[in-house]
């Protein structure tokens, strides 16, 4: 086709690629922006004088309104474009409108344009803030300059600087509809540049804001030098990253995915592999902190400032707290501002004010606030006094997550406790760890709050209840705000961690066993969790040692809570009702150790639970079956449990397969399988499982002498279809045994289809640890790696290609990582301790892990 | 290239709409459309006499896009019209061989 502009698509796509040769879209980004604009300013222009050469209207004017309009264009955003005409002209505008548009559209651009009259413009403003905000940036093109003047000077007049607070109400409320779009977690991972919370758009929002009120367009002119200087690097740094995004994706993308930022971590000079990628995430992080910051401040100013009438009224209101702090109208302000320069230790007594007073501190005392934080030295940390008030506040509980999140916003907490500015905005590049490790420490302590409250009082009542056991509170809430203070450092983070906390404890002055305990309480954070999820809680050694480790019951209960609030602040997701209930098992059982001396399991011994069987079954029955059963099967189940799987077995001969589940709390079932040993049962069962979107939780297979296999599983569906598909696992299972059909043809066939790429995600670093310590008589197989379709079955049929009996399993998937505990035993039921049997075990799992899609096909 | 349709509730239109704007995609079409799935209609009483409701009205969008943005765009479509509920609708992917821009008679990828 004829270009039209003189210039073809394939030379305006040259051209953008010129400009991002040079570097600038990365190194100054602003720059890249500016020549991005002004190139397509000359384009709009060329367009604009041949469709006016055509149409001749005389008095029109072409303004770049919106982002466009401030000459910051990323490479593949909207040019928005108005023309102007004053109020008589109307006719002949539609066929010049498509005259400028058609050959900028030809060239592939984003461009769309509005035509009104002066008086139209004026009057929509006033209504639509989306119209208000696009005029505020508004540039001249091309066409009369007098109508844009006399445009612009009457918005700026009649419009923008009237009924400021208005203006600000309905940013405050866009922002606020905004950031709820994006509260998903997985936003959190994946953030939108432009318009998630912290990001461009809320930027722009301060910035319109300066212009109404302060009537000026340098928005640094009314923040400190420091401030301003700091919000422009961040600032800088997401259009340094939505530069790249444009130009690598060839589109409008905003949405900072996996894919891109694996892509763009190198071009914006951060290390290869999952390092860089964190590292520029946490620079993401801390820089939309800023801007959120920034946003934040900026509308207090216009929304929290009262109007002069009420400030009087306010005066004679005024209460005072001390010689330092009153409070009005519900917020709490300083009442000298030179206080916290003359005695810093004040800063710490405003917080314990806000508790006390449940009061919020109006704006220009947290400016101060935030001026005053060089005066944190090490003599602030050091003072007694201080360290009291914070430990106080912390004792008190009220409000504690806000309080808290207040001292991290203001940059007090970290200057405060200097250790906590290494994990600030440090991010895992994973699917599982939602917020950064700062974040998410604060939201381990207010989930703490929220337990001890009550708010959790009808789900977790056992919980709720521990919380009103413990003796010192403030000393489990300092943990939890401890807790990954390792993470910054190199190595075993709670190891690393504890003795980091210790050195804080000391210089908060806490007494040696305080110091203990909290010590105790960071390294040890991750032991329950870990025994829980990943061993055999039948087996009394593992109560028995996990007992030791915690020494007592106190700590005991301090360590459950403290695993509930670390995994509640992980993510909606990480707490699951089988998290739960497993912890909840653990507790229970190690309680009774510290409580009765003996870890006497909720189930009989072998010779009790015979006894009982006798009463329960015939006597020809029981002598056929009893010799047969191991004696660890005697340990998992109730006898009532045991006559129903004798009965059961005792059918096996009529029918070759049995399946029964019992459904609990909708989500979850326990499914027990019945039917004569064979090669390969345990993955083919796993298989069918899969097949049928049963997520597998954990499962316990029994082989008792005569040849009968009886499994049992835990299963759980999240769509609440459980009936429906253990319905068809049970059918195809059952043709699967039968040789009916082959489990690989139908596992092939659901392979994920064909042409469509997938989904990038982080990658999963594959390991396998095999541990003969913790159980006498298995060998504990644990296999970390990237959860995909089938793994489970391509694990076990490894196991047993091996030559493994597999006799407990357990399952759980953090995001997208699987951590798969087997207890194994070799084929003559003993361990496997030879090394160079574990190096084997260890490379055909690893070999299973790693050939993704081969296995199926 | 693809061809993406989607049946949708229709309350969802607006919501996966702007989420399919905010990625990128520069067109759609939209059909109402009536239906049914696993979903299978219901059955309402309407002055003692029951009436069977078969076909429940949908929204069904169709657009086309690169091989790069189909993975995103059907992510988008789920996540925007989810609800949790029966009847959210199905995506349907199938390849496209060439897309003609009439007016100016652009093939492939530029027609889009």
């Amino acid at each position: 086709m004829e270009p039209q502009l003189g210039i073809t698509r394939s030379d305006v796509t040259d051209l953008k690629n010129r400009m991002a040769r040079t570097g600038n879209t990365h190194s100054f980004p602003k720059e890249f922006l500016r020549q991005n604009s002004n190139m397509m300013d000359s384009l709009v222009r060329k367009a604009f004088q041949r469709a006016q050469l055509q149409a001749d209207i005389p008095s029109i004017c072409l303004i770049a309104v919106g982002g466009y309009g401030r000459g910051e264009l990323a490479p593949h955003s909207d040019i928005d474009l108005l023309l102007l005409y004053p109020s008589t002209q109307k006719e002949g505008l539609p066929p010049l409108v498509e005259k400028i548009l058609y050959p900028l559209w030809d060239l592939g651009l984003e461009v769309s344009c509005s035509s009104r009259s002066i008086h139209e413009c004026l009057k929509m403003a006033q209504s639509d803030l989306h119209i208000k905000t696009s005029l505020i940036d508004g540039r001249y093109l091309d066409g009369e300059y007098e109508l844009f003047r006399n445009a612009t000077s009457r918005f700026m007049k009649n419009v923008l600087h009237r009924k400021i607070r208005q203006f600000a109400v309905s940013l405050e409320k866009e922002l606020l509809i905004r950031h709820q779009k994006y509260e998903d977690p997985n936003y959190a991972l994946e953030p939108n540049i432009k318009e998630g919370e912290g990001g461009l758009r809320d930027f722009q929002i301060g910035r319109w804001l300066i212009r109404a009120k302060y009537r000026t367009d340098r928005w640094d002119s009314i923040l400190f030098p420091d401030h301003s200087q700091m919000l422009e690097k961040s600032v800088q740094f997401l259009w340094a990253v939505r530069n790249q995004l444009h130009l690598l994706s060839g589109r409008r993308l905003d949405d900072f995915t996996f894919e891109w930022q694996e892509k763009i971590a190198p071009i914006l000079g951060f290390s290869h592999g999952t390092v860089g990628i964190e590292e520029m995430m946490r620079q993401y992080h801390l820089s939309s902190q800023k801007i959120s910051n920034f946003v934040d401040n900026i509308l207090d100013r216009i929304l929290r400032e009262p109007f002069w009438v009420k400030k009087i009224f306010f005066f004679f209101q005024q209460k005072k707290i001390d010689g330092h702090f009153g409070t009005a109208n519900g917020e709490l302000h300083l009442l000298d501002p030179a206080t916290f320069k003359k005695d810093p230790a004040q800063l710490m007594t405003l917080f314990h004010h806000g508790q006390t007073y449940q009061a919020k501190m109006d704006f220009r005392t947290e400016e101060a606030v935030m001026e005053a934080l060089p005066f944190i030295d090490e003599s602030f940390r050091n003072s007694e006094r201080v360290n009291q008030t914070f430990l106080s506040i912390l004792k008190k509980k009220e409000k504690i997550g806000p309080l808290l999140r207040k001292m991290h916003e203001l940059g007090f907490l970290s200057q405060f406790i200097t250790e906590f500015s290494e994990i600030e905005g440090k991010v895992y590049y994973d699917l599982y760890h939602v917020h950064p490790v700062d974040i998410h420490s604060i939201l381990a302590v207010e989930e703490l709050a929220k337990l001890k409250e009550g708010d959790y009082q009808k789900e977790y009542p056992l919980l709720t209840s521990l919380t009103k056991e413990i003796e010192k509170p403030e000393m489990l809430f300092l943990s939890a705000l401890l807790h990954d203070i390792g993470k910054g450092k190199e190595g075993d983070h709670s190891l690393i961690g504890a003795e980091m906390a210790k050195c804080i404890a000391t210089r908060m002055g806490l007494s040696l066993e305080e110091k203990e305990c909290i010590g105790f309480l960071v390294s040890h954070h991750l032991l329950m969790v870990e025994t829980a999820l990943r061993r055999d809680l039948h087996d009394e050694q593992i109560i028995l040692r996990f007992a030791k480790e915690v020494e007592n019951f106190d700590r005991l209960k301090l360590l459950y809570l403290l695993t509930f609030a670390d995994i509640k602040a992980v993510g909606p997701e990480a707490w699951t009702s089988w998290k739960n209930s497993l912890l909840q098992e653990l507790f229970l059982k190690t309680s009774h150790f510290f409580e009765r001396e003996s870890v006497s399991g909720h189930f009989l011994k072998k010779e009790e639970s015979v006894k009982k069987l006798k009463q329960f079954i015939s006597p020809e029955i029981f002598s056929e079956y009893g010799e047969h059963l191991p004696d660890r099967y005697f340990s998992s189940y109730s006898p009532e449990e045991i006559t129903r799987h004798i009965e059961m077995a005792n059918s096996i001969e009529k029918e070759h397969l049995l399946v029964e589940w019992e459904t609990k709390q909708e989500v979850r079932s326990k499914v027990t399988v019945c039917t004569k040993d064979r090669y390969g049962l345990f993955s083919k069962i796993t298989g069918s499982m899969f097949l049928n979107r049963l997520n597998i939780l954990e499962a316990q297979i029994h082989t008792w002498g005569n040849g009968i296999a009886l499994d049992t599983f835990w299963v759980e569906d999240a769509t609440h279809d459980l009936e429906r598909r253990l319905q068809h696992f049970k059918k195809d299972l059952g043709e699967i045994l039968s040789g009916k059909v082959s489990l690989s043809v139908l596992l092939s066939k659901d392979k994920k289809s064909n042409g469509i790429k997938q989904k990038i995600v982080p990658r999963v670093p594959e390991e396998v640890k095999v541990d003969n310590q913790d159980s006498d008589f298995y060998t504990i197989v644990e296999v970390i790696g990237e959860d995909r379709l089938g793994i489970l079955y391509d694990m076990t049929q490894g196991l047993t290609d091996h030559g493994c009996n597999i006799h407990f399993a357990r399952i759980s998937t953090l995001g997208n990582r699987i951590v798969d505990v087997f207890y194994v035993q070799d084929q003559w039921g003993e361990k496997i301790v030879e090394m160079n049997r574990i190096d084997q075990l260890k490379r055909t799992i690893l070999s299973r892990l790693t050939t993704r899609e081969e296995s199926l096909s | 290239m693809k061809k993406i349709e989607a049946v949708i509730k229709p309350f969802k239109l607006d919501e996966v709409k702007n989420a399919l704007t905010k990625i990128g995609v520069q067109g759609m079409t939209v059909t109402e459309v009536k239906g049914f799935g696993r979903q299978k209609g219901h059955t309402e009483v309407y002055r003692g006499a029951e009436y069977k409701i078969d076909f429940l009205p949908k929204v069904k969008i169709e657009l086309i896009t690169t091989e790069e943005i189909v993975t995103q765009a059907i992510e988008t479509i789920e996540r925007a019209a989810k609800t949790g509920k029966i009847g959210d609708g199905k995506i349907f992917i199938s390849p496209v061989e060439e897309v003609i821009r009439i007016r100016t008679g652009e093939h492939g990828r530029d027609a889009i």
